[in-house]
């Protein structure tokens, strides 16, 4: 799950019933069938990256930063995975895949039976993470999320624009390509979360200026605090690729380290909510009642207004309406950006 | 939580057009009991089947030729405007007007805004130009539930218990071990599941003389608070849009009275459209496939019905779809809510 996913949940157009033409249909120049993993390399805890060929021996399309292609599992199930080798290579495509213990088994299945010399079926590539051009660019990884972000990076260098990457991590082990980008210089700032805490996104980001573009991909928490960071920006400006469903049950970024206050305004009280600790179980065990079923951020039922501060949301059911809303978070899973909130409990 | 009160404020599938004529027909819709028919001019028209005399129902009442409305208790008789025109017993005319809704009659379909009519959009209909389309071909009718009408939108937004409800037709286990993709659009909720190389489920074996392995895709448009479309294409595996079959299918999911639901169903397709054998298969196989659903439906309608304080639900993630849709039709109505009660609020007088 935590490919940069390419259908992006909130996006597929709703129309395409109405529009008249049965929805869902792909065309152009896609590649569907089999390939052949040539390399199977471990790039960082967990990750690994596949080289691969399509295996009747056929030059593979061409495509564009940015792009990403589906694997389709022997279960049925369907994978994105970004695209992150060079560019213009139609002998071989490179995918990395985290492995991923709470995601929906696709990546687990990827590590676990996908061997060199072994074929996989994939689809693309698409590309719903364009580069667009621009003089200067500001790129913000998170973990995995550098994949799509490395072609970009040899694009924005190949056209001589100014660029600087901010790439943040759990620890540096669980980083990959960090050799890759070592040879460019200052305009790469590693910063694992063990040594250095929170991106500073303020510092690297600045002021808003129009002829730069920012690109973000990486798991939901980094890209909301960096949606926030450019709320001002000229529209357009920030792009951002979202992991499919990252929003379930990942320790989305450094806000699940820090604990938060959750004052409970009926109630007349306040909690602290220490990381680890959902404030679901927190409200409980300071005798506040609230009604919850799944403790996973699926079923709705602990549904609870927010009457101030900022949501960092963690679940499956809001949509991206509801969350930029702020007026409501389902408690079981989901924090607090900024450390405090107040709840209408 | 199972919503029993029903939106007014959208557009309901109140009758096929075939089934409307110079007869009165009666149909209860978001428990009001509606009453069609037909103007000698064929504009179909809907009010409320009750007479404002005495309560009776109009739809027991005659329609004559020039499209008069006469109500058979008391003698009460209604132009084609609703307006009474007159009674037997008395010259002068009683002040009275049926509530007329407002209708919009397209592709064989009489569609039905409950609510209030200032509101009704008809933008807000989706489209149905294949129910028309010579391309295309279609079997369409109208089946009893006896369960509320959430229960049957979370049955198609939640296309899983196809894997366990419909074993020998349209599910395998495919279904169920395919993720969905949810996409929430202001009111409206979709969700897509691209089911590549399985088995092919018996159904479309038959329905499109595929062997396994085939892709089959779903995508799911739920236009609340009681539409949804069905987009379902089945291809040989490896073989790309437009080779696939399409197949379309309509539900009007519309609220009856009390926990009662009017479950329209359209199923149409763009191959082989000549083909009868295969449109009586097709039929045949919708209605046992509906049969099933209604059987459930009605057996987890009983068990929503007799534990009001509602025990706790569990969910997976492949309800998704489901429980937005859920939260949709709740907006949806305690926006409705929320207005009739600004509309109650008394105005204090302007002063000048
Ligand atoms: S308990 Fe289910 S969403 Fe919180
Ligand atoms: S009830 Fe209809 S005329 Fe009396
Ligand atoms: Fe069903």
């Amino acid at each position: 799950m935590t490919s940069p996913s390419a259908t992006a949940p909130d996006t597929r157009p709703l129309g395409s019933a109405a529009a008249g033409t049965p929805s869902g249909t792909r065309r152009g120049t896609e590649f569907e069938g089999t390939v052949t993993v040539l390399t199977r390399q471990a790039v960082a805890d967990d990750v690994v990256s596949l080289e691969l060929a399509a295996s009747s021996g056929e030059p593979l399309p061409v495509w564009q930063p940015g792009a990403h292609i589906d694997v389709v599992l022997p279960t049925g199930a369907t994978r994105q995975y970004s695209l992150c080798g060079p560019v213009g290579d139609t002998a071989h495509w490179r995918v990395a895949v985290l492995r991923e213990p709470d995601g929906r088994g696709g990546s687990q299945w990827i590590h676990d039976h996908v061997e060199e010399g072994g074929e996989l079926r994939v689809r693309g590539p698409r590309n719903n993470f364009p580069l667009r051009p621009a003089t200067r660019y500001l790129f913000v990884g998170g973990g995995i999320g550098i994949t799509p972000l490395l072609p970009m990076i040899a694009e924005a260098d190949a056209a001589m624009a100014e660029w600087s990457l901010l790439y943040g991590g759990r620890t540096p082990s669980s980083m990959a390509f960090l050799p890759e980008l070592e040879g460019h210089g200052e305009r790469v700032t590693v910063r694992p979360q063990d040594k250095h805490g929170l991106l500073d996104l303020a510092g690297f980001l600045g002021d808003p200026d129009p002829s730069t573009l920012v690109y973000c991909c990486g798991p939901a928490g980094l890209i909301d605090a960096v949606e926030a960071h450019c709320a001002d920006w000229p529209t357009g400006a920030l792009n951002i690729e979202r992991f499919a469903a990252a929003a379930v049950r990942q320790p989305a970024d450094d806000t699940a380290e820090q604990p938060i206050e959750v004052e409970l305004r009926a109630s007349g009280t306040t909690v602290t909510v220490p990381p680890g600790l959902s404030v679901l179980k927190a409200v409980e065990q300071a005798g506040v009642p609230v009604l919850s079923s799944c403790e996973e951020g699926i079923c709705g039922s602990c549904e609870t207004s927010v009457l101030e501060g900022e949501v960092d949301h963690r679940d499956s059911l809001l949509t991206e309406d509801e969350r930029a809303a702020n007026d409501t978070m389902l408690i079981c899973v989901s924090r607090a950006r900024g450390g405090r909130l107040v709840l209408d409990l | 939580m199972t919503l029993t009160q029903h939106v007014r404020n959208g557009w309901y599938l109140g009758a096929w057009s075939d089934e409307i004529g110079r007869t009165l027909k009666q149909r209860w819709i978001t428990d009001i009991p509606v009453c069609f028919y037909r103007l000698p001019d064929q504009t179909v028209t809907a009010v409320e089947d009750r007479c404002p005399h005495r309560k009776y129902p109009l739809s027991l009442g005659h329609l004559d030729d020039e499209g008069t409305l006469q109500c058979d208790y008391h003698g009460y008789r209604f132009d084609g405007q609703g307006v009474c025109v007159g009674v037997a017993e008395q010259a002068d005319r009683p002040k009275a007007a049926l509530r007329r809704f407002p209708l919009v009659e397209r592709d064989g379909a009489i569609w039905i805004w409950p609510g209030d009519p200032e509101l009704a959009d008809e933008s807000l209909l989706p489209d149905t130009s294949w129910l028309t389309d010579p391309s295309w071909t279609h079997v369409h009718g109208v089946v009893p539930l006896k369960a509320r009408h959430m229960l049957l939108l979370e049955n198609l937004l939640d296309l899983t218990h196809e894997t366990f409800l419909h074993p020998t037709s349209i599910g395998n286990a495919a279904v169920a071990a395919t993720p969905i993709d949810v996409t929430v659009d202001g009111d409206r909720v979709g969700f897509s599941r691209r089911m590549i190389g399985i088995e092919a489920p018996p159904f479309y074996e038959k329905s499109c003389g595929l062997t396994s392995p085939v892709d089959r895709w779903q995508d799911g448009d739920f236009y609340p608070p009681g539409i949804f479309v069905l987009n379902i294409r089945v291809a040989a595996t490896g073989t790309e849009e437009p080779d696939g079959f399409h197949m379309k299918v309509l539900y009007g999911m519309t609220p009856g009275r009390g926990n009662e639901t009017h479950d329209f169903y359209a199923l149409g397709r763009d191959y082989l459209i000549d083909d009868q054998e295969l449109t009586k298969f097709q039929h045949e196989q919708q209605l046992a496939v509906m049969q099933e659903d209604v059987d459930a439906l009605e057996a987890q309608e009983i068990m929503y019905a007799t534990d009001p304080g509602g025990s706790a639900e569990s969910s997976i993630k492949s309800d998704l779809a489901a429980l937005r849709g859920r939260r949709a039709v709740a907006k949806m109505l305690a926006r409705e809510q929320r207005a009739q009660q600004d509309a109650r609020v008394p105005h204090s007088r302007a002063s000048v």
